[in-house]
């Protein structure tokens, strides 16, 4: 009786002891550079290759989850959404030939596309809407970016409570990906303030967190480094992958 | 009966592999768990879906943690929903912050985490496979159609009900069946599971997650997947401490393993 009882103790700390050794473990750099490995063989392994799979009208959730900060509390944003955002300018710039500053019903007289996608987030839920909007690629395309452009970044009118702004990036290949859209519609209304209107991304084959809403500025560049903490977005800058394939 | 003739009976290959699927199980199984307190609730759908939910833990009040299997609420107070906040306190969390790597919740690292030790778990299964197979050393494990009638005697041994274990060799055939579950069914199947949650793998391989009956269903899958290898796992430690705990160790440290009065034939 005495050994099961010391064996039921040990193995109740070992258990136990699991959590704080992990926890110690985490927050050594030198152990982060082992796991960050993983982030390079996954992209390299499964990448952003195939197309995200397409539902019918009837498989769209009734109640999409609102899983973000508050709609911005931006002076510009919200000046923006009492002028119904007639004002609004999309900005796209930097390693660009044709720098461009397009309006919604410019925006929304480019070539349009719809899907109708299954958004999976990083927290495990997944929810499926109808995305309508101009393609990435086609505006890439307007723009013309440089030889010399490796990556898309996205800054957003969106802020934490320290003030730090949300941003995204992808690579060009992943921005000139089929789906990769720039919505302006969500199940045939505009994009409401609230799920990141007027101009949100939607990139099927990545997690939630890529989707950047409420993007106001496309600018072309051929480095993240010098982007904010340098980890090409908002929550890779707090330790989320920056490949959000997996 | 050769008892207490020492023999080598695992290869380095399988002493290495077997310490680090060790290492790599812990990791991603509290990793894992630290990954499902970011939606506490397992859905049999590909969109996430209440009507369809299967297990819900949640706190419906401060000190108040429930878990909702197939709809039937139970109170799991400090176990589950209302749990450790792994920084010493108490919180709405599922699983508590001693099972948890890390043990706050800390969504970013506990991916980090599993993802990495994912690859180490992969590695060290076709390793494992591919010597398995070379060195003809897997065939031992692998539970026979000729064997199916000697699992009855076998477990009847282990309940006391029978004196004597049905012949065996080098394995008994409910651990070769075990084994054969483990390698060929538990261990593909959450692997493929953990992919189908990947929208891009998805986007790749749409068949993976069809077969799991979509992403919800996947991620449902691979929790009860890890709940069959967690009771494996302990199955295996028990009977490791109750079937000589030192010479178990010894033999998975340095290879070497003194014969017991049941280990038969076939070595």
């Amino acid at each position: 009786m005495k050994r099961s009882l010391f064996i039921a103790t040990s193995m109740s700390a070992a258990l136990a002891g699991c959590g704080a050794i992990g926890s110690k473990l985490t927050g050594n750099q030198g152990f982060q550079s082992v796991l960050h490995t993983a982030e390079d063989l996954n992209l390299t392994l499964i990448g952003t290759h195939g197309l995200a799979r397409q539902y019918s009208p009837n498989d769209i959730s009734r109640d999409f989850p609102l899983n973000s900060f508050d709609t911005p509390s931006d002076a510009l944003y919200t000046h923006l959404v009492r002028e119904a955002f007639s004002p609004f300018r999309l900005l796209v710039d930097g390693l660009v030939d044709r720098p461009q500053r397009l309006s919604l019903a410019q925006l929304a007289a480019m070539p349009q596309t719809s899907q109708i996608t299954r958004h999976d987030c990083v927290e495990g839920w997944s929810a499926i809407a109808q995305w309508s909007g101009v393609a990435l690629r086609e505006l890439l395309a307007l723009a013309g970016p440089r030889t010399s452009a490796q990556y898309v970044v996205f800054h957003t009118f969106d802020r934490d409570a320290n003030g730090v702004p949300y941003y995204e990036s992808l690579e060009l290949s992943q921005a000139t990906h089929p789906q990769a859209l720039l919505a302006l519609r969500q199940n045939g209304a505009r994009v409401t303030p609230d799920r990141g209107g007027p101009v949100r991304l939607k990139i099927p084959t990545q997690l939630g967190y890529k989707s950047a809403k409420w993007v106001r500025h496309i600018e072309v560049v051929a480095s993240l480094d010098h982007l904010f903490a340098g980890k090409g977005g908002y929550w890779e800058d707090q330790g989320y992958e920056w490949y959000a394939g997996i | 009966m050769q008892t207490g003739k020492v023999v080598y009976r695992h290869s380095a290959v399988t002493r290495l592999t077997h310490w680090l699927f060790f290492i790599a199980f812990l990791a991603l199984v509290s990793s894992g768990l630290q990954i499902f307190n970011a939606a506490p609730y397992l859905d049999a759908s590909d969109k996430t879906d209440p009507a369809r939910r299967v297990l819900q833990i949640s706190a419906p009040a401060d000190n108040v943690g429930t878990t909702t299997i197939f709809g039937h609420t139970i109170t799991t107070t400090g176990w589950l929903g209302w749990t450790d906040d792994g920084m010493g306190g108490k919180t709405s969390r599922a699983f508590p912050g001693w099972l948890t790597i890390p043990s706050y919740q800390d969504l970013a690292d506990g991916r980090r985490w599993h993802l990495f030790f994912a690859w180490i778990m992969v590695f060290c299964g076709i390793a494992y496979f591919i010597w398995g197979i070379g060195r003809h050393n897997l065939r031992e494990l692998v539970l026979r159609p000729s064997e199916i009638p000697k699992l009855l005697p076998m477990q009847l041994y282990y309940l006391r009900l029978r004196k004597e274990p049905p012949l065996h060799g080098k394995y008994n055939p409910l651990q070769k069946l075990a084994y054969t579950l483990v390698l060929f069914v538990f261990a593909p199947l959450i692997v493929l599971s953990g992919l189908a949650l990947s929208p891009s793998f998805d986007a790749a391989a749409p068949w993976v997650t069809a077969m799991f009956g979509g992403r919800q269903f996947a991620r449902l899958w691979h929790f009860v997947l890890m709940i069959a290898l967690c009771g494996f796992f302990a199955m295996h430690v028990m009977l490791v401490l109750t079937t000589g705990l030192r010479n178990h160790i010894t033999s998975m440290i340095t290879g070497r393993y003194k014969l017991g009065a049941h280990d038969g034939v076939g070595i």
